[in-house]
């Protein structure tokens, strides 16, 4: 029968006009016909094929009944299937990328899940909602993982702080006999110090100690290089006499660390690892050069994108090779551009531009030696560096006008004042301090200006109880003042 | 005393000797003098520049390590380094007479309780 044929067909869905068309002549054509055969027969046969032209014309009937029903519900499930494709194109284009984006985001799997829009298919939601799930669950290990790592890394570098410190004292206080082990020792905690810093940079937490001045381009190269096993074969080429801010140096030393460690370690034993120093308009150049393997093409563009700091992915992380990820975090933190080229050493080099925001005067006198500077050097002799000049009369350079460094804090204008203090006048104790806070509540004595430093007035208007100001004073202060008026 | 965070330098002593801890020669005690006789150059570690300035007028090896804040074992180390350069020389004390010509301990001991009762 052709009237069946359509509907069996998927092809021809589309076009239905010739199906029902067919379907109603078909019956109509076949009663016409058993009613002309039945009148044309003999009487005598009139009978049996009226009725079996009848009972083909019913079976025609049904059969196309059924074709019809067939045909509908062929279309029903087409559309069903088209529904659900685009449904799941729905899933994969649109709703597992914006869940994922929102878990990976921080969201809580519900969250994620209230924010991104429910699919009308029962089953995608349950697929949405395990994916969530899982990938909630990934995400808080992950995160729980990091956080983990990072405050561990946070303590190591707390306790090889404290052990620096405490070896640089007995280095101090002993003689020669344990020197060399006391020495030994110092470097294994530099190294240690610097592993930890590495793991403090990867997982996001703050990366090792702020050093509270400007580190000179010297100690910075000598800071690096003390924290690698093979500082031995490391020389340092450096006539500059420029300082990193204190907020940047460390971040500097450890980069650069990095770098001469894998110079260091891709080089030769015998080899020795050359580091120049140049200062230029925009900044200062480190290069680091060794004699060791030549890197191909291909490596050294792959190194570059490592330090490039454009992705801060972990997935590319390889278990042994931490240094250059943790270069280019540094990187992409303090601004520095890491190059790698061939060097004419035969190896290769790395050249790091130190930006110049980045690169400040040394402070004048320095750290440690400034305490022992004034009773070993008579005023006769010329100071050792110009910028050292006003460092014995620092008690007078107080009542002048503060001025500020290029690259320094507001808040570093005003030490001056406050070490003075420190150093004439008593050991304060702890109960000066909370009077701070105690005052800081009461009206304030002289019209303050709201917003000024009180520092700024402190030698002047106290001169009689140059009291030490706590760190919250100075922020807590104008507020108070403004809760309260007097 | 522990030295306060604030003045303490990135560099450890070891990247200061270049990982020597002792010196061969060991003629240098504390009190002796040590003199420059070059100027500075460029390029100079600034300890070694830092020691030649000061220098200039003799100089106790026990006041440098004071005015560098090393220590002295540190400071004999670089010491030996320019004393090998040439830059500067060494001036030993004059020795005592003779170890008899001090009074002896049990004599200074005598005269501290004495000082005491007073």
């Amino acid at each position: 029968m052709p009237a069946h044929n359509p509907s069996s067909d998927p092809l021809a869905g589309r076009s239905a006009w010739p199906a029902v068309v067919a379907a109603a002549i078909a019956p109509a054509v076949a009663s016409g016909l058993v009613w002309w055969a039945a009148l044309t027969v003999p009487p005598t046969a009139r009978v049996a094929v009226a009725v079996s032209g009848g009972l083909v014309v019913a079976a025609l009937v049904a059969a196309i009944a059924v074709a019809g029903w067939q045909r509908a519900a062929a279309h029903r499930h087409r559309a069903r299937a088209d529904a659900l494709a685009a449904e799941s194109a729905d899933l994969a284009d649109r709703l597992i990328p914006g869940l994922v984006r929102r878990l990976r985001a921080g969201s809580a799997p519900d969250t994620a899940l209230a924010e991104v829009d429910r699919p009308t298919n029962p089953d995608h939601e349950r697929v949405l909602r395990t994916l969530a799930e899982e990938v909630g669950r990934g995400e808080r290990s992950r995160a729980a993982a990091m956080a983990a790592c990072g405050n561990a890394a946070g303590r190591m570098q707390a306790l090889a702080t404290s052990m620096l410190a405490d070896l640089r004292e007995m280095e101090d206080r002993h003689g020669e006999d344990v020197l060399g082990d006391l020495l030994k020792l110092d470097h294994s905690t530099a190294q240690a110090g610097r592993l930890a810093d590495s793991i403090a940079v990867l997982t996001g937490s703050r990366s090792g100690r702020r050093w509270t001045k400007p580190i000179v381009m010297e100690s910075v190269l000598r800071g690096a290089i003390g924290r690698i096993s093979a500082y031995q074969r490391v020389r340092t080429h450096s006539t500059s006499t420029a300082a990193i801010v204190g907020y940047a140096a460390e971040g500097v030393m450890h980069a650069l660390a990095e770098l001469i460690d894998n110079a260091c370690g891709f080089s030769p034993p015998s080899e020795q690892v050359h580091v120049y120093v140049e200062e230029v308009q925009a900044g200062v150049v480190v290069t680091v050069e060794d004699g060791g393997l030549v890197m191909s093409d291909l490596a050294l563009r792959r190194a570059e994108l490592i330090v490039s700091g454009e992705s801060l992915d972990l997935t590319g992380l390889s278990g042994t090779r931490l240094g250059l990820a943790v270069v280019g975090r540094l990187a992409r933190k303090h601004g520095l551009t890491i190059s790698f080229r061939p060097s004419s050493r035969g190896g290769t080099g790395v050249v790091v531009m130190i930006p110049r925001t980045l690169v400040t005067e040394p402070r004048a006198g320095g750290g440690r030696r400034r305490s022992a500077a004034p009773p070993a050097a008579p005023p006769a002799l010329p100071e050792p560096t110009p910028v050292a000049q006003p460092e014995p009369e620092a008690l007078p350079e107080e009542v002048l006008l503060p001025r500020r460094r290029r690259g320094d804090t507001l808040g570093s204008m005003f030490p001056p004042p406050r070490r003075a203090v420190e150093f004439s006048g008593p050991r304060t104790d702890a109960g000066s301090r909370f009077s701070a806070f105690r005052n800081a509540g009461r009206p304030t004595r002289d019209a303050r200006p709201e917003g000024h430093p009180p520092e700024q007035h402190g030698p002047d208007a106290h001169p009689a109880e140059p009291e030490p100001q706590p760190e919250p004073r100075p922020a807590a202060e104008p507020g108070e003042t403004h809760h309260r008026p007097s | 005393m522990k030295p306060r965070l604030d003045d303490e330098d990135p560099d450890r002593l070891y990247t200061i000797t270049g990982g020597r801890s002792r010196v061969g020669g060991g003629s240098l005690d504390l009190v002796t003098l040590i003199v420059s006789e070059s100027e500075p150059t460029a390029g100079m570690q600034s300890e070694h520049a830092r020691i030649l300035r000061t220098c200039r007028r003799p100089t106790a090896v026990v006041e440098l390590s004071a005015d560098l804040g090393l220590p002295v074992s540190v400071v004999r180390i670089l010491l030996c380094d320019l004393l090998d350069a040439g830059v500067v020389t060494a001036r030993h004390p004059r020795p005592t007479h003779s170890p008899d010509a001090l009074p002896s301990p049990e004599l200074l001991k005598r005269v501290l309780l004495g000082l005491r009762k007073l």
